[in-house]
């Protein structure tokens, strides 16, 4: 089966130390005020004594049909065999519209380039077969990433075992971000 | 993620032109191709206008981009999924055609070359030609925004407003013209004709306005919340007040008053004006609204 790129967040897992937001700024020189990725705080739920604060973390879902892409008017913004969505400098015009039709706000205009700017899954990373420096980071395991096509990876693994959901699926995007929100005591082995 | 509006008021101000163009322009054919001799004043002010509201606006696209110089890669590919790719693409050839229309329609002394001897049948070939593709320029900037999937933007009614509104203030700015002009002014029968047409129109995106209100209310939660920024939400006094009392009902009244013709003569061509200036100053606010509560409101998680 292709490959299918995705993350899997364990939002229970999530302390909401904003480190995975440092290590992306501070890989991918994104400029201040802008960010790449994010900790949404999903507030308070449950009764008392058993109440949780649930932080959501996110970032580009690398959607299965991303409304980015479709906008692209030149074609710069693409997605990849692998799944991974990528926006082409050479080709950006800087119009705006995919920032526009994406659902998840997950892309801004880079003042620095005049481009459109998103999270690149950190390819320069996975091709040294690295993680993205936000899962690397991630002082709780919360983050994880990897081909969710792929049996043996962590992704796929932790699937298989907890209930997930993704974000805004009535948009019909197919997102490649899942959220696990039950505990997650141990992170099972895989690549 | 960014937490402003990325679409600003440049936009705002393509999307009023691009649609004030297309509407001169079918007012011109329309003019030219039913009415003939008696309407040739207004057939020649729509000409006269058509191409540069829609220069400027490209104008302020050009300035919009983030990588203004990169902008000829729009016309390296045609993308079918994209409708800013097919758009420009139509917008170009909308320019390039408008600028050898409003050429036909120059006073002779004015054209540098010399007359095509059957210039008359070029008028009456753009004419027919022309309408197709102002009807794609002005309802493209609808589906333009109907493709960002927004939840305001979603609704399928859009393009047929932006259209409505469109044709509306293209026939108000011929009207504008055409009266205040000394040389080409319009006769009574010319600006009665367009009055009538205008009025109909505004009807129209009044019960187009109120469609997408009730549709709104029958929709998902998202879309809901999306239109009642419109309704009773940050930008209400906009639509309320801008929208739909100074640029709709009360240049629809005013319009009606003139059709029935019992005003004294004297208050008749402050009338045409002033209802005409405040159909465009209304259109100009259709395009703003929503471009901004658009982005205002997003998705329901």
């Amino acid at each position: 089966m292709a490959v299918r790129m995705g993350f899997v967040i364990i939002t229970s897992r999530c302390i909401d130390c904003d480190a995975c937001m440092v290590a992306c700024r501070a890989e991918n020189e994104v400029p201040l005020g802008f960010t790449r990725n994010w900790v949404t705080n999903k507030g308070i739920a449950g009764l008392f004594p058993n109440v949780k604060q649930m932080f959501e973390p996110g970032n580009c879902m690398h959607c299965d049909s991303p409304p980015c892409v479709a906008v692209c008017p030149t074609g710069a913004s693409h997605k990849r065999e692998d799944g991974i969505v990528l926006v082409d400098d050479v080709k950006c015009i800087g119009c705006k519209y995919c920032i526009e039709a994406c659902p998840y706000d997950a892309r801004f205009p880079n003042p620095d380039t005049g481009k459109a700017d998103k999270c690149t899954f950190c390819i320069q990373r996975l091709e040294q077969g690295l993680q993205p420096a936000c899962v690397q980071t991630c002082i709780g395991k919360a983050r994880h990433s990897g081909d969710l096509n792929n049996p043996a990876s962590v992704v796929s693994q932790l699937l298989d075992i907890y209930p997930a959901r993704q974000l805004l699926t009535q948009a019909g995007t197919g997102p490649n971000i899942y959220y696990i929100d039950v505990p997650v005591p141990e992170i099972p082995a895989g690549k | 993620m960014h937490g402003e509006f990325v679409w600003g008021i440049l936009i705002v101000i393509y999307l009023f032109t691009a649609g004030l163009s297309a509407g001169a322009m079918v007012t011109s054919n329309g003019a030219l191709l039913l009415g003939g001799e008696r309407f040739d004043r207004i057939a020649r002010w729509g000409a006269l206008i058509a191409p540069f509201p829609i220069a400027i606006g490209t104008g302020m696209l050009l300035v919009d981009l983030g990588s203004p110089l990169n902008f000829y890669r729009l016309f390296m590919i045609l993308q079918v999924k994209s409708p800013m790719s097919y758009g420009s693409w139509a917008i170009l050839l909308f320019t390039v055609l408008s600028l050898v229309y409003f050429y036909l329609w120059l006073p002779e002394k004015l054209q540098i070359w010399r007359r095509p001897a059957q210039y008359v049948q070029w008028q009456r070939f753009l004419a027919k030609v022309m309408p197709v593709l102002a009807v794609i320029v002005a309802a493209y900037t609808g589906v333009l925004l109907n493709a960002a999937g927004r939840p305001l933007w979603q609704t399928p009614l859009l393009p047929e407003l932006f259209l409505v509104s469109a044709f509306s203030t293209g026939v108000a700015s011929v009207i504008l013209a055409a009266s205040l002009s000394h040389t080409w002014r319009a006769r009574h029968h010319e600006i009665r004709v367009l009055t009538i047409a205008d009025a109909v129109l505004v009807i129209l995106e009044l019960i187009l306005f109120a469609t997408m209100a009730l549709s709104a209310q029958l929709g998902t939660l998202s879309q809901r919340l999306a239109f009642a920024q419109l309704l009773d939400g940050h930008y209400a006094w906009m639509f309320w007040f801008f929208i739909v009392i100074l640029g709709l009902v009360v240049p629809l009244l005013m319009e009606i008053s003139e059709i029935r013709g019992k005003i004294p003569v004297k208050w008749a061509g402050s009338l045409t004006i002033g209802s005409s200036f405040l159909v465009l100053f209304g259109g100009f606010f259709v395009r703003y609204a929503i471009t901004y509560a658009g982005q205002w409101s997003g998705w329901v998680h």
